[in-house]
C-alpha cells in the first residue's frame, strides 16, 4: 500500500474504507523474530577502523602523509641511489651549482667519451688527496682480466686512462694539457700478476651529477641534504618520544596518585613551565658538549656509540627535551587521567575491586592512547624546529653532520652568491615540518571527532 | 584583585630567582674560564680569578649575585668589554633598546594582522577566503622564522635592492621592515588559526544560539558576543608569544646583523663572560615573565568568571 | 471547552513538516511529517524521548536550524504568514520578537562576559530601535522584577555567573519575553533544574502566559511537567507524532502503546501501593535507518505483521481531536464498523 502522510487535525483523517481490504492476517500480532528484523542491525566499527576512515577521508592529510612518506624515502633510502656520502669532501669540486661540471670532470667524460674504458681523474678523489701516491696497483678491467702495474712517482692532476682494447692499454695525460687540446699519452708499462703489495684501484666509468651543487668544502648538498633529513627526522621522533615517556609517566603518576604527592608535582611542572626555555637550552647547549664528549670518548660500547655516531650536539638536544619539555604533555596525562578517574566506569571497576594496575591498562591507558598520539605527533614537527633553530644559532649539529637547519646555517654566509645551498635545506625542511603538522592535525581530527568543527 | 596582583608579583619575583639560579648553576658548569686565552698562564688566570672574586666558593659567589641584582647591580664584564658595567653593556648602548624596539613592532604586527585575519576565516567559514587564509596561515607557522628572514633578504634586499642587507641599528624605518616581518610571521599566523579555532568553537556555544533566538543580527552576534570570548585562549597565547618573539630575536638579529641582546646573550655564551650572561639571561627571563603577569591580569578583564583567587586548570 | 477553543485565532500552523540532517553516513530524518495547530493563548507540550526529534521542530520554527540541518518539506505559517518563505533579515526580525525561545541549559546559555542587564537590553533595543538606553534599562529592570528576580538594579549590573541556576533561567525567561513575543518556546527549560526550582519556574510560567496572552510550545520528556502546564499534548516518536490530544486524552485515554508505556514509566499520584514502574523495552530507533514500517514497532508489545512493513496511519480517536497513528486503532474500528454492518 502506499505511504500515507501524517496529517492530524483540520486536515481529514483518513477514511476507514481504504483499509476493507486488511484481513485478519495482517492483524496477528508479530513474532519476536520479525520483530528484530526490522532494525538492521549496524556492524559495530572498532575506533581506529573509523578513525583511519575518517582521516582517508581527509584529503588534506592524506597528501601530507603521502609527502610525508617520500621525505622518509628521501631521507632513508635516497642516500644508496647517490653516488656521494654526506662527508666526502672533493675539494676541486667544491662551491658547484646545481648540475655543474668542473673542468676535470669534462675532460674525463671527454676521454669516455672515445671509448676508454675507464678513468681515473685524480683530483676527483674524495678528501684532500689530489695525487695518486708512488707504488703498485692493480686495476679489473672490464672484460676480467687484472691489469698491474707501477707507478714510480707521486702524480697529480692527471686523468689516468685504460683502453683494454687498444695498445697503450694504460695511459696518462696531464689534465690541463688535455683540456687546452695538446696533450700526450704517457704510456704506462703493465703487466697480468699484480706486485704482492699492490692497491686495488677503482676506475670511474660515468660521473654522477651534483643535483644541488656542492658546498664549500665540496661535498654533495643532495647526500647532505638527504643525510640532514634523517637526522631531522632522528631528532624529531626520539625527543617525542622522550617527552612521551617521561611526559605520560610523570602524569600519570601525579593524576593516579592525587593528594599532596600530585600537589607537589604539579609545582614542579608549573615552575618548569614558568623557566623560559629557549635562553636555558642555549646555555644547556654549551654546557652539555664537553662532558658529552668526554663521556663518548671514554667509553664505546652498544648505545654510547650509537649516540656518539649521532654527535654531541643532537643528544644534547635530547637531554634538552627530557629536562624541559615534557610538562606539556605531562600536563595533558595528568588530565586525561583526572577526567577518567571521575567516569562512572572507572569508579565502577574500583568498586568491584578491579587491582590499581589493572584499571590502569584496561580502562586508562586505551582512553589516554588518542591524547597520546596526537601530542606526540605534533611534538615532533616543534623538536625539528627547534633544533634547525638551535643549528641555524651554530648550537646544534656540527659539520661534517648535517641537519636541516645547520646546513641552512652554513649556507647563511654565503646566500648573496649561492643562494641554492639556503633554498635547498630550507625548503625542505618546510615541507617536512608543513607535511608533519598538517598529518598531526588530520590524526587529531580524526581520532577525536569532538575536536572537529 | 590587590591581593592577588600582589601573590603574582612574588611568585614572579621567585620566578626570576629560580631562572637566576639555574642560569648560575649552568654557566659555572660550562668548562673553561673567562680568562683563558692561548697565551695566557694559569698564574695569570688565577689572578683574575681572584681580582674578580671567580676563586670563591660557588655559594658564596651565588650569594653575591643575589643580593647585587636587588641592589640593582649586575656586575662588571669580564671579558666581552671587560670592566665595562653590564647594565652600562645592555642598556646603555641600545642593546635592551634595539631588541625592544623589534619585538614591539612584531608583537603589534602579530596582534593587529592575526586576530582579524582570524576573524575573517570564521565568518567566512567553507568559503574561499577561509581556505586561502588556512593555507597561509599553516605556511606561517611552519616555515621556521630564520628560512623566512633569509627568504626576505634574499629578495628585497639581494636580488630586488628595496631593502637594506643589514640593519645595523635601525636607523632608517626601512631597515625595520624585514626584521619585525620575520619576527611576527609566525605569531601573527599563530593568532589567527588560533582566533579562528577559538572563534568557531564560541559559536556552537548555547550563548550565541540564545543570541540568535534573541534575533541579533550575524555581524553582531560574531563581533560582540564570539569574538570577545575567542579572545580568552588568544590572550593565554601573548605569554608564550612574547617568549617565542624573544627566541626568535636570536636568529632574526643574527640574520639581519642587529646588535641587540639576542646576538650578544649568544655570544656572551660563547665567551663564558659570566655577569654578561646572568644579566641577559635575567633581563630577557624578566620580559618573559612579566608579560606573564600582564596576560594574567589581562585574563581578569575579558573574562568576568575568573575570579583570580585560584589559578588552577 | 472544545468549541470555545476553536473560536481562538490560530496562531501558529504546522504543516507535514520534514527536517533532514545530511550527514556522511546518509540523511537523517530528524523530523518527518509532522502536523498541528497552535491557538493563541494555548500552552502545546511536545513530549518524546532525546533524538525523537521535538528540538529540532522547534528550532525550524524558529529559523535556528543549521547546517548539516534542512528543511525538507512541509509549511509553517505564523498568524498566517509563511515563516519558511521568510528572507533571514526577516527572520531575524521574527525572531525574539514575535517568537521567543528558552532553553534547557541555563548555565550555558548567557554570554559569561557581559552583565545580564546587558544582554536583556541588548534584546529589546535590537528590535526596538526608538528606545532609549535608560528606558530600555527600566523594562529591563521591569521584566527581572516581573519574572521574580530579588533586587533588580543590582542583578542587572551582575554577570551570568553571579546567578544561581533558576535565578538565571528567569532571567532567560525575562529576555524572552522583553519584547512581548506572541509565541514562547520552551525546550526544556526545567531538565537541568532542582525539582523545587522546576515547579517555581513552571508557576512563572503559567503567570507569565495569563498575564501577557501569549502562547507556548513546552518541549519536554517529563509528562509530570506537561500535566501541569499544558492544555495540549503531542507525543513524538522518531521523528513522528504518534498521538495528540488534550490533556485529559493523553493522560486518562491514551491510545498509542507508547503513549501508555510513558505514563506507566512515570509514577503518579493514583498508584497502587507496591506497584510497579514499567519501563519501555529497547532502545530508541536509529534514525539513520528507520524501520520501514512503524517506526515503534520493534519495541511495541503489540506489533502486529501489518506494522513490519506499512507506516500506521494517522485517525481521530474520541473527541476533541483527539488523533493516533497506530494500527490498533484501525483493526479497532475495521472491528466496530464490522460489528454495525452485522448489526
Amino acid at each position: 500500500m502506499e505511504k500515507k502522510t501524517f496529517q492530524l487535525f483540520h486536515s481529514d483523517v483518513e477514511p476507514l474504507t481504504q483499509w476493507q481490504n486488511l484481513g485478519e492476517a495482517d492483524f496477528a500480532p508479530a513474532t519476536e523474530q520479525e520483530k528484530v528484523s526490522m532494525v538492521e542491525e549496524h556492524k559495530s566499527v572498532s575506533y581506529w577502523k573509523d578513525a583511519w576512515r575518517r582521516f582517508r577521508a581527509n584529503r588534506v592529510s592524506m597528501v601530507s602523509l603521502f609527502v610525508f612518506i617520500l621525505l622518509l624515502l628521501f631521507a632513508f633510502v635516497g642516500p644508496s641511489f647517490i653516488a656521494y656520502s654526506y662527508e666526502e669532501q672533493y675539494r676541486e669540486a667544491a662551491k658547484l651549482f646545481p648540475f655543474e661540471k668542473t673542468e676535470a670532470q669534462e675532460a674525463a667524460e671527454a676521454l669516455l667519451a672515445e671509448g676508454a674504458d675507464g678513468v681515473l681523474v685524480t683530483n676527483l678523489l674524495p678528501g684532500s688527496q689530489t695525487y695518486l701516491k708512488k707504488g703498485n696497483y692493480y686495476i679489473t678491467a672490464r672484460n676480467g682480466k687484472t691489469i698491474a702495474f707501477n707507478l714510480p712517482k707521486s702524480k697529480e692532476k692527471i686523468i689516468l686512462v685504460l683502453e683494454s682494447e687498444k695498445t697503450p692499454a694504460l695511459w696518462y695525460v696531464d689534465q690541463k694539457a688535455y683540456l687546452s687540446g695538446t696533450y700526450e699519452k704517457t704510456e704506462i708499462e703493465t703487466t697480468d700478476a699484480p706486485a704482492e703489495n699492490a692497491a686495488e684501484l677503482k676506475l670511474t666509468t660515468s660521473f654522477f651529477p651534483h643535483i644541488f651543487g656542492t658546498d664549500s668544502a665540496g661535498r654533495d648538498l643532495l647526500a647532505r641534504c638527504m643525510y640532514g633529513t634523517r637526522v631531522s627526522l632522528i631528532i624529531g621522533i626520539v625527543a617525542a618520544l622522550i617527552v612521551l615517556v617521561i611526559g605520560s609517566i610523570y602524569g600519570a603518576i601525579s593524576g593516579l596518585a592525587g593528594g599532596a604527592v600530585d600537589f607537589v608535582m604539579m609545582r614542579i611542572v608549573e615552575l618548569i613551565y614558568s623557566v623560559p626555555d629557549v635562553l636555558i637550552v642555549l646555555l644547556l647547549q654549551v654546557v652539555l658538549k664537553e662532558p658529552l664528549q668526554k663521556w663518548f670518548d671514554a667509553s664505546q660500547g652498544g648505545i654510547v656509540k650509537a649516540m656518539s655516531d649521532l654527535g654531541v650536539g643532537v643528544v644534547s638536544i635530547f637531554i634538552t627535551f627530557a629536562l624541559l619539555y615534557w610538562v606539556g604533555m605531562a600536563r595533558i596525562v595528568r588530565g586525561q587521567v583526572l577526567m577518567l578517574k571521575k567516569q562512572e566506569y572507572v569508579t565502577a571497576a574500583r568498586a568491584l575491586g578491579v587491582p590499581g594496575g589493572r584499571i590502569v591498562k584496561r580502562h586508562l591507558i586505551p582512553n589516554c592512547v588518542g591524547q597520546l598520539v596526537i601530542t606526540t605527533c605534533l611534538q615532533i614537527p616543534s623538536a625539528i624546529f627547534l633544533e634547525s633553530f638551535l643549528s641555524f644559532l651554530g648550537m646544534g649539529v656540527s659539520a661534517p653532520m648535517a641537519s636541516l637547519g645547520s646546513l641552512c646555517s652554513d649556507a647563511l654566509d654565503v646566500l648573496q652568491n649561492y643562494p641554492y645551498r639556503m633554498l635547498c635545506p630550507a625548503i625542505i625542511l618546510t615541507i617536512l615540518v608543513l607535511s608533519l603538522n598538517l598529518v598531526g592535525d588530520g590524526i587529531r581530527d580524526a581520532l577525536d571527532p569532538r575536536l572537529k568543527k | 584583585m590587590t591581593l592577588y596582583v600582589l601573590k603574582r608579583i612574588v611568585a614572579a619575583f621567585f620566578t626570576l630567582v629560580l631562572i637566576a639560579t639555574i642560569t648560575f648553576f649552568l654557566m659555572n658548569a660550562i668548562p673553561g674560564s673567562p680568562f683563558m686565552t692561548d697565551k695566557s698562564t694559569p698564574e695569570q688566570i688565577a689572578k683574575a680569578n681572584a681580582k674578580y672574586g671567580l676563586d670563591q666558593p660557588l655559594p658564596v659567589q651565588w650569594w653575591r649575585y643575589m643580593t647585587n641584582y636587588l641592589r640593582g647591580d649586575m656586575g662588571v664584564s669580564l671579558k666581552m668589554q671587560e670592566g665595562t658595567e653590564v647594565t652600562k653593556i645592555l642598556f646603555g648602548q641600545g642593546k635592551f633598546e634595539l631588541s625592544i624596539r623589534v619585538g614591539l613592532w612584531a608583537l603589534l604586527l602579530a596582534i593587529v594582522l592575526g586576530i582579524p585575519l582570524g576573524c575573517i576565516a570564521a565568518y567566512n567559514r567553507g568559503k574561499a577566503v577561509d581556505s586561502v587564509l588556512r593555507v597561509l596561515t599553516t605556511f606561517g607557522v611552519a616555515v621556521p622564522s630564520f628560512v623566512f628572514a633569509t627568504l626576505l633578504l634574499l629578495i628585497f634586499a639581494v636580488h630586488l635592492k628595496w631593502l637594506p642587507v643589514l640593519s645595523n641599528s635601525l636607523e632608517t624605518p626601512a631597515s625595520y621592515v624585514m626584521p619585525v616581518l620575520s619576527l611576527a610571521l609566525y605569531p601573527s599566523c599563530y593568532i589567527a588559526k588560533l582566533t579562528r579555532t577559538s572563534m568557531l568553537d564560541a559559536i556552537n556555544q548555547d550563548y550565541i544560539r540564545t543570541a540568535r533566538a534573541k534575533g541579533l543580527k550575524t555581524r553582531r552576534i560574531i563581533f560582540k558576543h564570539a569574538l570577545r570570548n575567542s579572545l580568552i585562549p588568544v590572550i593565554t597565547y601573548l605569554g608564550p608569544l612574547a617568549a617565542s618573539i624573544v627566541t626568535g630575536g636570536f636568529v632574526v638579529e643574527t640574520t639581519f646583523s642587529i646588535p641587540g641582546l639576542g646576538k650578544y646573550f649568544i655570544s656572551s655564551i660563547l665567551n663564558r663572560d659570566y655577569p654578561v650572561i646572568m644579566g641577559t639571561t635575567v633581563v630577557l627571563a624578566a620580559l618573559i615573565v612579566i608579560m606573564n603577569l600582564v596576560v594574567d591580569i589581562a585574563y581578569k578583564i575579558v573574562d568576568p568568571r575568573i575570579t583570580l583567587t585560584a589559578k588552577e586548570d | 471547552m472544545s468549541e470555545f477553543q476553536a473560536e481562538k485565532k490560530v496562531l501558529l500552523e504546522v504543516k507535514d513538516l520534514k527536517v533532514s540532517f545530511f550527514t556522511h553516513a546518509g540523511e537523517v530524518k530528524a523530523v518527518d511529517g509532522i502536523s498541528y495547530t497552535l491557538r493563541s493563548n494555548e500552552v502545546m507540550g511536545i513530549v518524546g524521548e532525546s533524538g525523537s526529534g521535538k528540538s529540532v521542530e522547534a528550532y525550524s520554527i524558529m529559523g535556528l536550524l543549521q547546517s548539516p540541518g534542512k528543511i525538507v518539506g512541509g509549511s509553517v505559517h505564523f498568524d498566517g504568514e509563511d515563516l519558511l518563505a521568510y528572507t533571514p533579515d526577516q527572520m531575524t526580525e521574527f525572531r525574539g520578537n514575535r517568537a521567543s525561545m528558552i532553553f534547557q541549559n541555563p548555565m550555558t546559555c548567557m554570554n559569561p562576559v557581559y552583565t545580564v542587564g546587558d544582554q536583556l537590553i541588548e534584546a529589546l533595543r535590537s528590535h526596538r530601535k526608538d528606545i532609549s538606553r535608560e528606558e530600555a534599562r527600566k523594562r529591563a529592570k521591569e521584566m527581572l522584577e516581573q519574572v521574580g528576580v530579588n533586587n533588580p538594579e543590582r542583578r542587572l549590573d551582575q554577570y551570568p555567573h553571579e546567578f544561581s541556576g533558576g535565578m538565571r533561567q528567569r532571567a532567560m525567561i525575562a529576555m524572552a519575553l522583553i519584547c512581548n513575543p506572541e509565541l514562547l518556546i520552551a525546550d526544556e527549560p526545567t531538565t537541568a533544574l532542582d525539582v523545587t526550582i522546576q515547579e517555581q519556574i513552571l508557576e512563572l510560567m503559567k503567570t507569565l502566559k495569563g498575564r501577557n496572552n501569549m502562547s507556548i510550545i513546552f518541549i519536554t520528556h517529563n509528562l509530570g511537567v506537561v500535566a501541569e502546564i499544558c492544555d495540549r499534548v503531542s507525543v513524538m516518536y522518531a521523528g513522528h507524532i504518534v498521538e495528540q490530544g488534550s490533556v485529559n486524552d493523553i493522560f486518562y485515554q491514551p491510545k498509542h502503546p507508547y503513549t501508555k508505556g510513558l505514563l506507566a514509566s512515570m509514577p503518579r499520584m493514583d498508584m497502587v501501593e507496591h506497584e510497579r514502574l514499567i519501563p519501555i523495552d529497547g532502545t530508541p530507533v536509529d534514525l539513520l535507518d528507520p524501520p520501514k514500517g512503524c517506526s515503534f514497532g520493534p519495541r511495541c508489545r503489540y506489533c502486529m505483521k501489518v506494522c513490519l512493513n506499512n507506516p500506521p496511519p494517522a485517525v481521530a480517536v474520541g473527541e476533541d481531536n483527539h488523533v493516533c497513528a497506530c494500527w490498533l486503532q484501525v483493526k479497532e474500528m475495521l472491528r466496530q464498523k464490522e460489528g454495525e454492518q452485522l448489526e
